[in-house]
C-alpha cells in the first residue's frame, strides 16, 4: 500500500490551547450534558466553571480523565461516582508503581 | 490479512446470548486492565477482545460477521491471506450512532476490523444522508524524556480512513510529522486538527489527539511536571555535610549543598528545574546513602572508629529490647 506523507505542526493542550465543552464532548464520543455532569461530580476540572458551560475550558488532564471515565462507563456500566474513585485509584497505584520502579524494586 | 475469530478472542460460543457476550467481555476486560494484569501481553490481547467486544455486542455488526464467517468457512481458507468477498455486507446496515459507542478508538484495531466495518459503517451514514463532523481519534506517543525537555519532531505512522476520488472509504497507512514542542509532559496531549475521521456528508474532520508518554529513564523519574533524582551520597557527606556536583535534566550541572546530618530519603528541591513551560516543575534529588565497603583494614579500622565515638547512638532503641 501507498504510504502518504503529510506534514504540519501540532498544539499541545494546555492554556493556549485549552478545549471547550463541545470539544470534549467530541473527543470522547459522547453529548455536552454528559460534560456538564463530569464537571459537577468533580471527575474533572472546568476553568471558568463559575461560567455558563460555553464558556468552559478544559485541560489535558480533563481530557484524559472524561476518557477514561467513559471507557469506565461503557465496558462496566458504572456511575460516574463509582468512576472518579476508580480513576483517583488509578492514578495514585500509577504513582506509587512508578516511585517503586524508580528505586529498582518491581512489583512482580 | 487474517480472518479474526471473534467468538474465540471472548471466549464464548457462536450461541452466546448478547449478555453472555457482555459478561465475557467484563471479565476479560479486568483480567487485562494494564493496570492489574499479570499478563505479559496484556495490552495486545485488550486490544483484541475490545474489538471483537465491538463486533459481538453490536447486532448489526454480529450478524453480518456470522454471515461472513460462514461463507469463509464454505469457501475454505480462513487463515493466511483474507480478503472480505465484494458485496459481504449486503442486506446489512451499520448505523452509525454519535456517542453511542464512545470515542472512536477504532485506529487501535485490526486491519481486518477496518476493512470490514470502516467501509460498511460510512456507506450506511451516508445511505442515511447523516451530517456530522468526523470522530476525533486517540492514539499514544512515547518520547524520551529528552525529547519532552527540548521538543523533538517524530514521525508516526497510523492507520486512517481516506475518501478516495469514487469517493469510497479506504483505510491507508499515514505517516504524520509530528512537531512536539518543548516541555511536553507526561499526559498531555498534543491535537492534530483535521486528523481524525473524515466528516460525513460535507463536514470537516475529527481531530487526533496523541497522548504523550514519557519512556522511562535511567537517571530521572516524571511526576506531572517534577522530575525526581535518586542522589548517592557517603555517609560523611550526609553527617558533615557537603557541596557535590549533580547533572540536570537540561544538561548541565549545579552545585548542591547537602545539608549537616541528612537524613536517608531527604528530599532536596531545585526549583524550576523540571519540565519547562509557563509553570515549570522542580528537580528533586533524594538522598542515598550510600556505605563505603570495609574491605580494606583502614576503613574498618575507620568504622571502629566512628562505632566507638558514637556509642551511645542505638538505632534499635525503638524495637522494645
Amino acid at each position: 500500500m501507498v504510504t502518504i506523507k503529510h506534514s504540519f505542526s501540532a498544539t499541545v493542550l494546555d492554556d493556549t490551547g485549552a478545549l471547550a465543552t463541545t470539544e470534549l464532548a467530541h473527543a470522547c464520543g459522547a453529548g455536552e450534558d454528559w460534560v456538564v455532569q463530569l464537571v459537577e461530580v468533580g471527575l474533572v476540572e472546568a476553568e471558568g466553571h463559575e461560567g455558563p458551560p460555553q464558556q468552559w475550558r478544559f485541560h489535558s488532564s480533563a481530557l484524559q480523565c472524561a476518557l477514561e471515565a467513559r471507557r469506565l462507563q461503557r465496558d462496566f456500566d458504572v456511575g460516574l461516582d463509582a468512576a472518579a474513585l476508580i480513576i483517583e485509584l488509578q492514578g495514585e497505584v500509577r504513582r506509587l508503581k512508578s516511585m517503586l520502579n524508580a528505586q529498582g524494586l518491581r512489583l512482580r | 490479512m487474517e480472518f479474526k475469530d471473534y467468538y474465540q478472542a471472548l471466549g464464548v460460543e457462536r450461541s452466546a446470548s448478547a449478555d453472555d457476550v457482555r459478561k465475557a467481555y467484563r471479565k476479560l476486560a479486568r483480567k487485562y486492565h494494564p493496570d492489574v494484569s499479570k499478563e505479559p501481553d496484556a495490552e495486545t490481547r485488550m486490544r483484541e477482545v475490545n474489538e471483537a467486544y465491538d463486533v459481538l455486542r453490536d447486532q448489526e455488526k454480529r450478524s453480518a460477521y456470522d454471515a461472513l464467517a460462514d461463507r469463509v468457512a464454505r469457501g475454505g481458507s480462513a487463515h493466511g491471506d483474507f480478503h472480505p468477498p465484494p458485496g459481504w455486507d449486503e442486506g446489512f446496515e451499520f448505523h452509525h450512532r454519535p456517542g453511542a459507542d464512545g470515542p472512536a478508538d477504532h485506529a487501535e484495531f485490526s486491519e481486518f476490523f477496518s476493512s470490514l466495518f470502516g467501509q460498511a459503517q460510512r456507506r450506511g451514514a451516508a445511505r442515511h444522508n447523516y451530517r456530522a463532523r468526523g470522530e476525533d481519534h486517540h492514539a499514544a506517543i512515547e518520547i524520551s524524556l529528552e525529547d519532552a525537555l527540548h521538543g523533538a519532531e517524530r514521525e508516526i505512522t497510523l492507520r486512517a480512513m481516506e475518501i478516495d476520488a469514487q469517493g469510497q472509504a479506504q483505510v491507508v497507512p499515514r505517516t504524520l510529522h509530528v512537531k512536539i514542542p518543548p516541555g511536553v509532559g507526561p499526559g498531555q496531549f498534543i491535537r492534530l486538527a483535521g486528523q481524525g475521521m473524515p466528516g460525513h456528508g460535507g463536514e470537516p474532520a475529527g481531530d487526533l489527539f496523541l497522548e504523550v508518554r514519557i519512556a522511562p529513564h535511567k537517571l530521572y523519574r516524571v511526576e506531572g511536571r517534577d522530575l525526581y533524582m535518586t542522589l548517592p551520597v557517603t555517609p560523611s557527606e550526609a553527617a558533615l555535610g557537603a557541596q557535590v556536583r549533580v547533572p540536570t535534566p537540561s544538561g548541565g550541572v549545579v552545585e548542591v549543598t547537602v545539608p549537616r546530618n541528612a537524613r536517608n530519603g531527604l528530599k532536596l528541591r531545585l526549583k524550576g528545574r523540571g519540565l519547562a513551560g509557563k509553570n515549570p516543575g522542580d528537580l528533586y534529588l533524594l538522598l542515598d546513602i550510600v556505605l563505603p565497603p570495609a574491605d580494606s583494614d583502614a576503613a574498618r579500622q575507620a568504622y571502629d572508629a566512628l562505632a566507638r565515638a558514637s556509642s551511645g547512638f542505638d538505632p534499635r532503641r525503638n524495637l522494645g529490647l
